[in-house]
């Protein structure tokens, strides 16, 4: 689950990690205490989940309450709902640098990743200047070290009074990554301001889903979801991306799914969303058709192939869903695997033409989608 | 001959009593498996299907030799349980839940690796030579999939296992051994650390990977190729081809990858090294054909 920016920075504070001064606003009404609250110049911050604000001009810097109250009301009448704003008071920036913790897969650690050079995309660094980069691997039976720490912080060049200070951050984000089982924690830009105070400057944080049992303390507000096949999706865990062409995936299987989106391009087709609802979703079947009917599409795809997803119970389970949602679109469906059979019959009985190879339904579905008008 | 598990490997299942312990359990017995006994704490003395339960492991490896172990206990569970494993010498371990903590799933790598044992999981079907054995959870019943040949498999997905699976089978080819490495982001073993076993086994003639978009894997089996550690023909299904960047499609594969795991640098990588990547399932089957891989 990935965190808004001022709930990372919340996780930052109460580590002692110092954070800009801010204030988190839901309303145009609420601008002017904040900016009162934090002062000029500043910068108002779009909280929402993707990547690329700047870029997106979600991110502004203003320097009086005119423009600032100006950006706010800007910023919360887009079509993409921003629920929150955080208005942060701008830092006098030295340098930026880069920090984070995350897994490595093959050697079973954690890994620091770190660059002197900050506030750039990591995976553009990578390619480009990979020397740029510290990559640090920390037994996670023994934790970040703090030789470690100090190794890394003389090696990005930084003179004693900020290698000391960088060196008790480093501690402190680790320490945060463990406590929150994160994919990855990072801080970036880290700001090395001119008084020589480490600053996180934007943060991001995506906790393991397999362990949000651990963390009941931390959510993301659904209701700043505003897209409705999303909050759905998002209530009941169901893996789910809206697109905005014509076919709407309900399969079974993060690689089937996946395999079928690829399909479905290579038969000229277009995607309406991607909608996963194979291993612990299997028996939601209403619950998927019901948000696949919440996003425009042309014809509902459905492809199975499970084992312990069985095919009858999701047969049953689709039958039961159009006899209750009664689907506006046509429906194409190529079930199999455990109890097949028995999942053929009882979708014939329920009037459905039932397809048993998965190219074959793929293009049926693209030829359904290309006749159909909306 | 198989390779991980055949006629002759002496099972324990761990979790045996639960619903999807007995369940499963019933069929791996069903297909051939020697199951030999089985653990749930607080169930010593009782029988599955015929099957000895004790209290711990150590306990049962009193009465029992075992080879491998098989894990059915839930997510949150499983570290405990592979640990015990680990701790009582098994070296063959398959553990299946789907949902285990991404921390334990680091733990559990790194204990593998120290005790130099060969972990398969989690969020697996496990591991199945067709007509011979299984530990785990395959509709082996099912023939179009499920069938005997010279076919070695390795798989990151379930669903899409099957369906490959099925193509190659059409095709008149059959599985050597399957072997679901997982769908987490931290399997316990690697596609690239079971091509040696597959290299050395006399009934695989070539291997099939179903790989897809994020992480590393596939570009390690390239890497091994290249290394020359594996030299039978390879074809490799991967699916993502055709997905958006940044967006989390899939199973949980992409963490830190240094700009590496999109699915066109994976096609890169194993076609430099040799081996046929197919753009569909129903293709795996038709470039076996191509690199003359006999039918048997």
């Amino acid at each position: 689950m990935k965190l808004f920016e001022y709930q990372v920075k919340d996780l930052f504070k109460n580590a002692g990690i110092i954070v800009p001064k801010s204030q988190l606003i839901h309303r145009v009404d609420q601008a002017s205490e904040a900016f009162a609250q934090i002062g000029f110049p500043c910068v108002i911050k779009s909280q929402v989940l993707s990547g690329g604000r700047g870029k997106a001009g979600l991110i502004q810097f203003v320097k009086n309450e005119g423009k600032g109250m100006e950006e706010v009301t800007r910023l919360f009448a887009l079509p993409q709902k921003i629920s929150s704003l955080l208005i942060e008071e701008a830092v006098d920036i030295a340098h930026e640098v880069y920090a984070s913790f995350t897994i490595d897969p093959i050697s079973g650690s954690a890994l620091s990743i770190v660059s002197a050079t900050g506030g750039v995309d990591i995976e553009t660094l990578a390619i480009e200047q990979p020397h740029k980069i510290l990559q640090t691997k920390i037994d996670m039976n023994l934790g970040l070290q703090a030789y470690q720490a100090n190794h890394i912080a003389y090696e990005c060049g930084f003179d004693p009074e900020i290698a000391k200070k960088f060196t008790q951050l480093l501690v402190k984000l680790y320490r945060l990554f463990v406590q929150y089982d994160c994919e990855l924690l990072e801080i970036n830009p880290l700001f090395i301001t001119k008084s020589n105070e480490l600053v996180a400057g934007d943060g991001k944080c995506s906790i393991d889903d397999n362990s949000m049992f651990r963390h009941e303390d931390i959510s993301v507000p659904l209701g700043d979801i505003e897209n409705e096949a999303e909050r759905l999706a998002a209530e009941e865990g169901i893996p789910f991306i809206q697109f905005d062409g014509d076919i709407s995936l309900m399969c079974a299987g993060a690689g089937l799914t996946t395999t079928v989106y690829d399909l479905v391009h290579y038969e000229g087709g277009t995607i309406a969303n991607y909608l996963e609802f194979g291993g612990p979703h299997y028996k939601k079947a209403m619950k998927a058709m019901e948000i696949c009917l919440k996003v425009p599409s042309k014809v509902i795809l459905i492809v199975t192939f499970g084992t312990i997803a069985r095919a009858d119970v999701m047969a049953q389970g689709i039958v039961e869903a159009i006899g209750k949602l009664k689907p506006d679109r046509p429906i194409v469906t190529c079930i199999r695997g455990t109890n097949e059979v028995e999942a053929v019959e009882t979708l014939r009985k329920a009037g459905l033409n039932p397809l048993f190879d998965t190219e074959e339904a793929v293009r049926l579905a693209v030829a359904l989608a290309k006749e159909t008008k909306i | 001959m198989s390779i991980f598990i055949d006629r002759n490997t002496r099972v324990l299942v761990q979790g045996i009593t639960g619903s999807e312990g007995s369940f499963w359990t019933k069929h791996m017995i069903d297909l051939g498996t020697q199951v030999i006994c089985g653990v749930t704490p607080a169930k010593e003395g009782q029988t599955i299907h015929d099957i000895p339960v004790y209290h711990s492991v150590e306990r049962a490896l009193r009465n029992h030799e075992v080879d491998a172990s098989m894990i059915f206990v839930p997510p949150k569970l499983t570290k405990d349980a592979v640990f015990e494993a680990l701790a009582n010498g098994i070296k063959k371990i398959v553990t299946m839940a789907d949902g285990i903590p991404l921390f334990d799933m680091v733990a559990i790598r790194h204990a593998a690796l120290e005790h130099d044992a060969l972990v398969i999981g989690g969020n697996t079907s496990g591991v199945i030579s067709p007509e011979e054995a299984m530990m785990g959870s395959f509709p082996y019943w099912i023939q179009r999939v499920y069938k005997r040949g010279n076919i070695g498999v390795m798989t990151r997905s379930g669903s899409l296992t099957n369906e490959v699976t099925a193509m190659i089978v059409k095709r008149g080819y059959g599985v050597s051994t399957l072997i679901g490495v997982g769908g987490d982001p931290v399997p316990a073993t690697r596609f690239a650390e079971m091509l040696p076993y597959y290299q050395q086994d006399e009934q695989t003639e070539a291997v099939v990977i179903i790989g897809e978009l994020g992480g590393t894997m596939e570009e390690e089996v390239a890497e091994a190729m290249e290394k020359g550690v594996f030299t039978k023909p390879l074809v490799a299904f991967l699916g993502g081809r055709t997905a958006p960047k940044g967006q989390k499609m899939g199973h949980a594969g992409a963490i830190i990858t240094g700009g590496k795991g999109a699915v066109e640098d994976k096609i890169e990588a194993l076609t430099k090294a040799g081996a046929l990547v197919a753009d569909r399932p129903s293709n795996v089957g038709i470039l076996l054909e191509q690199l003359n891989v006999p039918k048997k």
